[in-house]
């Protein structure tokens, strides 16, 4: 099991694309946006702006990590016959998904700690040591159900259309959920929308904690039940793809 | 205990019959050749005995074990006929992956020495050559030491020359007592790297046997001699002869056994033979014999 889970790490952090898009651009954009913004303080919180982005941008990190590191990987080797390779030999089928999920939470890990290391090193970000405790484990378990997303994605389409579904999912998911600029900008409509979206709850119990305050019941109740769902369909898809004819 | 045992094993995919009540048993230590034309019900009949596909009827049984449980306990190493690897990694990294899923493997190194990959260890899998591929699959193959070995049309994608070195490496795996079952539609393929032929065609079993025991059941030397004006009375009860064909003062004689049939030839007949020519079992023919469609 730690063998495969090492493989599939290593796999990926020599992955070009993942580095681009899942390591380099949330610090390059967070990085960016600081110095654009940095300095503005929310009027209801009395939060800095640069720390509001420091989770908006690892919250982006992260959910782009898991959803490329399952999605295409995953359907490629479903069609690539790497899957049957594994089938023929003594692994026994559960352990591939939960290695996959595994290796998607190690993989969430660089994106989401760089983001931080990157706001406390160059705009002195400072949280007190509960609010750290709180904000980097449940950033990092809270993906869970974007994982799922993109192994369900895997599990159901050939990879020239997990492609750019698991990109529209990504960028989906990032705007809607406030991501990029806050919920408050979109109209009434898009922000009922936004509301219900596992990465808005993400991101606002993120956003929560980092103002000092406990996460809302709401959002983690949200964010459960995404995972759930989206567990249990990626189960189901999972199920699906690998059965024997 | 057989290496192989199928009991009456049909597959159907919809309307299509794939494989027709296959029965075949196969020993332990042997190399076998499932020998058949495209579409002949091969990679059924061997993604059937990896657990990949399931009977519609009969049974199946590998070492004793139903495929998945022999599977599972790490018996069997198959080249598929597509398999990609993961490009970015090494071979050494894909051989050790799989070698250790397996609960006794084969020693890293002499895996890679087997499949000829020692100065390709270091190489990652998506910048190697289609034959370089293949070597790392038959590699992977068997990291595992298993004790069955299936290999479904392994040199497909060869040049001749990395044909010969796949075989080499292939007997030299099998000459450490373990059983080998692999598809090909080549028939010097099968001649030349198994103990038993398995002829298929159309899901079923045709021919089975050494692969000069296939040649002769079809009649397959060719005897032939100039008769000029004699008379060709009695040829056809000349030992061993199957057919007789005359045709301007040339004979052609079928034969099961041309040793036999020469030697009648000339103690036998007081006939003045010229030109005489044997020419050795055309497998070609005998296969396309057991394989064409029985005209009706």
């Amino acid at each position: 099991m730690l063998n495969y889970i090492t493989f599939e790490a290593k796999r990926m952090l020599r992955n070009k694309r993942y580095i681009i898009f899942v390591v380099a651009f949330p610090v390059a954009f967070y990085l960016l946006y600081s110095n654009l913004w940095g300095d503005q303080v929310d009027d209801g919180t009395g939060v800095k702006a640069t720390v509001i982005l420091m989770v908006s941008m690892a919250a982006y990190g992260a959910l782009a990590a898991s959803l490329m590191s399952t999605s295409v990987p995953w359907s490629q080797e479903r069609q690539t016959g790497w899957l049957r390779q594994l089938q023929i030999t003594p692994l026994p089928s559960w352990m591939i998904i939960l290695t996959k999920l595994i290796a998607s939470l190690l993989l969430v890990l660089p994106s989401l700690l760089l983001v931080v290391l990157a706001a406390v090193v160059t705009q002195h970000v400072s949280l007190g040591a509960g609010q750290w405790a709180t904000l980097i484990p449940i950033m990092w378990i809270g993906t869970i159900p974007f994982a799922a997303l993109g192994l369900m994605i895997g599990s159901l389409v050939p990879p020239d259309t997990a492609q750019p579904l698991a990109m529209i999912s990504m960028f989906g998911l990032a705007l809607l959920g406030g991501l990029w600029f806050p919920v408050s900008m979109l109209p009434q409509t898009m922000q009922t929308i936004a509301h219900a979206l596992p990465s808005y709850d993400y991101a606002d119990i993120g956003w929560e904690i980092v103002a000092g305050h406990t996460p809302p019941a709401s959002a983690v109740a949200g964010l459960l039940a995404w995972a759930v769902a989206l567990g249990a369909l990626a189960l189901f898809a999972y199920r699906r793809a690998t059965v024997r004819a | 205990m057989n290496a192989i045992t199928l009991s009456a094993v049909s597959k159907s995919y919809g309307e299509v019959l794939a494989v027709d009540g296959l029965s075949l048993t196969m020993e332990r230590g042997r190399t076998v050749a499932l020998l058949g034309p495209n579409g002949a019900g091969k990679s059924t009949t061997i993604n059937m005995l990896l657990g990949l596909v399931r009977p519609t009827a009969g049974d199946i049984r590998v070492l004793g074990h139903t495929p998945d449980e022999a599977v599972r306990r790490g018996e069997i190493g198959a080249m598929l006929q597509e398999g990609t690897l993961i490009p970015e990694m090494t071979v050494r990294e894909l051989v050790d992956f799989i070698r250790r899923l397996y609960p006794e493997p084969l020693p890293l190194d002499e895996v890679l020495q087997m499949a000829d990959l020692t100065a390709l260890a270091g190489r990652r899998a998506g910048k190697l050559s289609g034959g370089q591929a293949q070597r790392v699959r038959f590699a992977l193959a068997i990291a595992g030491a298993p004790a069955l070995l299936v290999l479904d049309e392994p040199t497909a994608a060869m040049d001749v020359e990395s044909r010969r070195a796949f075989w080499a490496n292939m007997r030299n795996y099998s000459a450490q007592g373990r059983t080998v079952l692999f598809a090909t539609h080549y028939l010097e393929e099968a001649d030349e790297n198994s103990d038993r032929v398995i002829v298929v065609a159309r899901g079923k079993v045709v021919a089975d046997g050494t692969a000069a025991e296939i040649k002769a059941g079809v009649g397959g030397s060719v005897v032939g001699f100039s008769l000029g004006e004699q008379s060709s009375a009695g040829l056809d009860a000349l030992p061993g002869v199957t057919a007789v064909e005359i045709l301007a003062g040339s004979v052609t004689l079928r034969t099961a056994d041309p040793d036999a049939t020469v030697a009648a030839l000339y103690r036998g007949t007081s006939l003045e033979v010229r030109d005489l020519q044997i020419n050795g079992a055309d497998l070609e023919d005998a296969f396309l014999a057991l394989t064409q469609p029985a005209e009706a």
